[in-house]
């Protein structure tokens, strides 16, 4: 799977992640994959809950090191 | 036999069932505004603000400045210590589920946090609360001025996050940069953790023991800000994400969490004030009138204003800002410096000549049963709580204000 962007988010903290995510989506084509790195566990649950909402697909979740998480978004 | 193998399983189930996911932000709300009710029961509701400006006295005190040489000691002061504890709390609950990490943002957020947070002390020692106090309590308490207070947050909010989206377009660099996490747990390593969130925890039921002797109260205030911030830590209770995600993502859970603990607040704290439960020798009119404070309408409205600017570029309000500091988020570590800090020094400095200028017509007590009686003062709060649910519940279908 081809990642078109990957968005850097380690370190900050809630609203930051989720801004930056929905402005990212935002700029990619329909069925474009976004990596997503970041620390803040409050992303964790807000994710999934706005994919849900916007259509756009979690296709993988995963920890590449203790404490950094990393999400690959499709979008709708 | 085949039981005694069994239990180790149900007990990690349990424990699962707390610690291995977030909890719907409404249980948060239902079981903090549970405990607000508790801590009114046996003193006063719950409040942030008057306990990190009790931190600021003293450390402004243990540098010798005068004008703070009166400040009651933290370990006499019932919200000083709340908030401690709070922030043990929610140690204990990013512990319990190894969510605990180090997270040092890149210095333009650490920046960004400080100022947030001397905000929130402009705003609080001005508008007389802070998202607790003036709004989570407040409202609850029929308090006219927290209404005001609300409606001021909410302008704040609003402005603020504007600035952030401008902020994130124009000037990335502020949220970008260099960062570090230390002490971060994984799936299979970091069992220290739990280890030490039992620690911490027993810890704090130890010392609420030994205070209890003695002051009563007090151990009450521990153990409800101990499991306070545990639930604030778990669901991710946050005010800022009430108030500024309908606006931003178009989500309302965060809202909805918010408002399911003002109802059960609002049942609990009119029962008490009704009866004058708990007034002990203090008359039933001064029951009634604890937490409603001399802030309606333009002190209340210009420090909700200024408060809700602080928290949304923080990105915690003053409970919000202690539990993530337990977490371990070094942004909000840096509000709350800015909000001990700056909060001495507005309260002392800032505030009393602005009060000055302002009309008494300004600055006075409402609450709101003396104007409509109970059931009227009732049905407003339900009402305004209404037409919040009507709202982001439609925008959260349309995206009619939302951001993206």
């Amino acid at each position: 799977m081809e990642i078109k962007e990957t968005l850097d988010c380690k370190g900050l903290s809630c609203p930051m992640p989720m801004m930056k995510l929905a402005k990212a989506i935002k700029g990619l084509s329909s069925g474009e994959v976004l990596e997503m790195l970041g620390t803040d566990p409050g992303t964790k649950s807000d994710l999934p809950k706005w994919c849900e909402k916007t259509g756009n697909t979690i296709v993988e979740e995963g920890e590449v090191e203790s404490g950094v998480f990393r999400f690959l978004i499709q979008k709708k | 036999m085949a039981d005694q193998q069994k239990e180790p399983g149900i007990l990690r189930e349990l424990f699962n069932t707390f610690f291995a996911k977030h909890w719907p932000v409404w249980v948060g709300g239902v079981t903090l505004g549970l405990l607000n009710i508790l801590l009114f029961t046996v003193k006063s509701p719950w409040g942030a603000s008057g306990g990190i400006n009790n931190w600021g006295e003293n450390i402004f005190k243990l540098f010798g400045i005068s004008a703070f040489e009166n400040a009651a000691p933290t370990s006499t002061s019932l919200y000083g210590v709340l908030c401690l504890v709070l922030i043990l709390g929610s140690f204990a609950g990013a512990l319990f589920s190894k969510e605990f990490a180090l997270r040092i943002p890149p210095k333009g957020e650490l920046l960004k946090g400080f100022i947030g947070g001397a905000l929130m002390a402009i705003g609080a020692t001005l508008g007389l609360g802070c998202t607790i106090g003036s709004f989570f309590s407040g409202v609850p308490a029929l308090s006219g001025g927290a209404i005001i207070f609300t409606i001021g947050l909410f302008a704040g909010t609003i402005l603020a996050l504007k600035y952030l989206l401008w902020e994130m377009e124009k000037w990335p660099g502020m949220s970008s940069g260099k960062s570090f996490t230390f002490f971060a747990a994984s799936k299979g390593k970091g069992n220290w953790q739990i280890w030490l969130g039992w620690i911490v925890s027993i810890g704090t039921f130890i010392l609420a023991y030994k205070v209890a002797g003695t002051n009563g109260v007090l151990a009450w205030f521990i153990i409800s800000g101990l499991l306070m911030g545990l639930i604030c830590q778990r669901s991710r209770f946050c005010i800022v994400k009430a108030f500024r995600d309908p606006f931003m993502t178009g989500e309302s859970d965060g809202s909805v969490g918010v408002m399911a603990g003002l109802l059960i607040t609002l049942i609990g704290f009119t029962a008490i004030k009704f009866f004058g439960i708990g007034a002990g020798e203090t008359s039933i009119r001064a029951r009634e009138m604890t937490w409603v404070f001399s802030q309606f309408w333009l002190r209340g409205l210009i420090g909700g204003f200024i408060f809700g600017l602080g928290m949304t570029v923080a990105g915690g309000c003053a409970v919000g800002t202690l539990w993530r500091v337990g977490e371990g988020q070094v942004k909000l570590w840096m509000a709350a410096l800015g909000f001990l800090l700056i909060s001495p020094i507005s309260k002392h400095y800032i505030v009393p000549p602005i009060v000055d200028m302002l009309p008494h017509t300004m600055k006075f007590k409402n609450y709101l049963p003396d104007y409509f009686g109970y059931a009227g003062a009732v049905l407003i709060v339900l009402l305004i709580i209404l037409v919040w649910y009507v709202f982001v519940k439609w925008n959260e279908r349309t995206g009619k204000f939302s951001a993206f």
